[in-house]
């Protein structure tokens, strides 16, 4: 067990979290549970399963997980495991027309998880049993909300409802919450595959200070000083900018912009992790969102998703400008790698003691070391 | 029931061919009095009927339910 003393104190005078935190298999299950499993994780995105009946398997850190869209047109997500003999149920995304059948034994379960049908179940010929019964027998369903697209899963069933526990970031983004947002298809999406741990991708993401240095290209016209930190102690942190300059394409056209934001966010763009691993950022033209799949201690997909303020930015008369857009993003994603991977590596340096803080650049990424350990707590407490 | 018929729809996954074999074949063992084999083969054809979503998945599940077969 690790000691996280020196990380739950004030920044000026912490550590982050020890190197095990980031190279032990032990320490990668036990945050599995207490971080990810007990919180609420970015596990897909709405825009993969559009139409009713749409079905998409998703291994989570070993847990086989079901996207599903209802009949009602929601997402619901269910373990995707039959509750017969334990068969994966569905292997490969597609489409559901009807029920959901076992590959095995034919157990089939409608797209709002009840227990259809038990063929044969009684005997040749007879679907019944006295002791099979049918509406105890539904598939189990994964708490599941989705909030800018993001399928978040809560595991353990124990966090409080999504709005709650992320009150504070849906009212700081209140101008772009509840709006609708369309996802830029094909050319607007991209996946990278680092040698890293999740968190030190969160880390990175969460602090300006690495800007200048990482991504030289940004200090044309977004300086240091012009970003500031988003702190919220236990709930998100992250880090905006004050001069966010809208993409020209040739001719000077522009993404559309959300309807009705205030005036701050002509030149504000912000960009803050949904603790644990979902990476939003939220511009007054278009929105990414990055989900953070932890594969194994020192292994994460960076899944990249963007997302446009109206319909036809995502048609093709903006086509050019979203790859534009997209190779933007993408380089800067890419220019992050070495430094994910790099941190990964010197962690492997046994004397590296979790490191010094900047305390005046450096609290966001405390923040979420606070909170990660904060989530360790219990289950700690309770093995004692 | 052809059985080349039925393994030519397996391997093409057209469950509504596969459906209606089955349904034709239970039919067809009801109406010899043949009441377990007749429900055997509507089962068959019950879910694929639901795999499909097919509108005929009530009717099969009538006839299974008015034998005690079928919820």
């Amino acid at each position: 067990m690790t000691n996280l003393s020196d990380v739950r104190v004030d920044v000026a005078k912490a550590k982050g979290l020890p190197n095990a935190h980031y190279v032990s298999d032990t320490v990668f299950e036990e945050e599995r549970e207490a971080v990810l499993f007990a919180n609420w994780s970015g596990v897909g995105f709405g825009k993969d399963i559009p139409n009713e009946g749409d079905a998409m398997p998703v291994d989570f850190l070993g847990m086989p997980l079901l996207l599903v869209r209802d009949q009602d047109m929601q997402v619901r997500v269910y373990q995707n495991t039959c509750r017969h003999r334990g068969m994966i149920l569905v292997q490969e995304k597609g489409n559901i027309r009807g029920t959901i059948r076992c590959p095995y034994h034919s157990w089939c379960y409608g797209l709002n998880g009840q227990l259809r049908s038990t063929p044969h179940v009684g005997g040749p010929g007879q679907n019944l049993h006295d002791d099979i019964k049918r509406d105890e027998l539904g598939l189990i369903e994964i708490r599941s909300h989705v909030f800018m697209d993001v399928v978040f899963v809560n595991v353990s069933g124990t966090a409080a409802p999504f709005e709650e526990a992320h009150a504070e970031l849906i009212a700081r983004w209140a101008e772009f919450a509840d709006k609708p947002i369309y996802h830029g298809g094909a050319d607007s999406s991209f996946t990278l595959e680092v040698q890293t741990n999740w968190k030190l991708a969160v880390e990175n993401y969460c602090e300006s200070y690495h800007l200048p240095w990482v991504h030289p290209a940004l200090n044309s016209y977004s300086r240091l000083e012009d970003h500031y930190n988003v702190e919220e102690p236990l709930k998100f942190s992250g880090q905006g900018t004050l001069v966010y300059q809208q993409l020209n394409g040739e001719g000077g056209e522009t993404f559309p912009d959300f309807e009705g934001l205030s005036d701050k966010w002509d030149t504000s763009a912000e960009y803050i992790t949904v603790y644990p691993n979902t990476l939003i950022g939220v511009h007054r033209d278009h929105v990414f969102v990055i989900v953070l799949e932890p594969k194994a201690k020192d292994r994460t997909v960076e899944h990249i998703e963007l997302y446009y303020a109206a319909p036809e930015a995502a048609e093709d008369g903006f086509a050019d400008l979203r790859a534009a857009n997209t190779k933007q993003w993408k380089l800067v994603f890419e220019e992050d790698i070495f430094v994910v991977e790099g941190m990964q590596k010197g962690r492997m340096g046994r004397f590296f003691d979790g490191g010094k803080f900047s305390p005046a650049m450096d609290s966001p990424t405390h923040m979420f070391h606070d909170w990660v350990a904060a989530q360790l707590e219990p289950g700690r407490m309770a093995a004692e | 029931m052809k059985n080349d018929e039925l393994l030519a729809a397996f391997d093409q996954g057209d469950r509504r061919k596969i459906m209606t074999l089955y349904w034709d074949q239970g039919l067809a063992k009801l109406a010899d009095g043949d009441e377990n084999a007749g429900c055997f083969y509507l089962v068959h054809a019950y879910v694929f009927a639901l795999e499909d979503g097919a509108p005929e998945a009530e009717d099969i599940r009538s006839e299974l339910k008015k034998r005690g077969r079928e919820a």
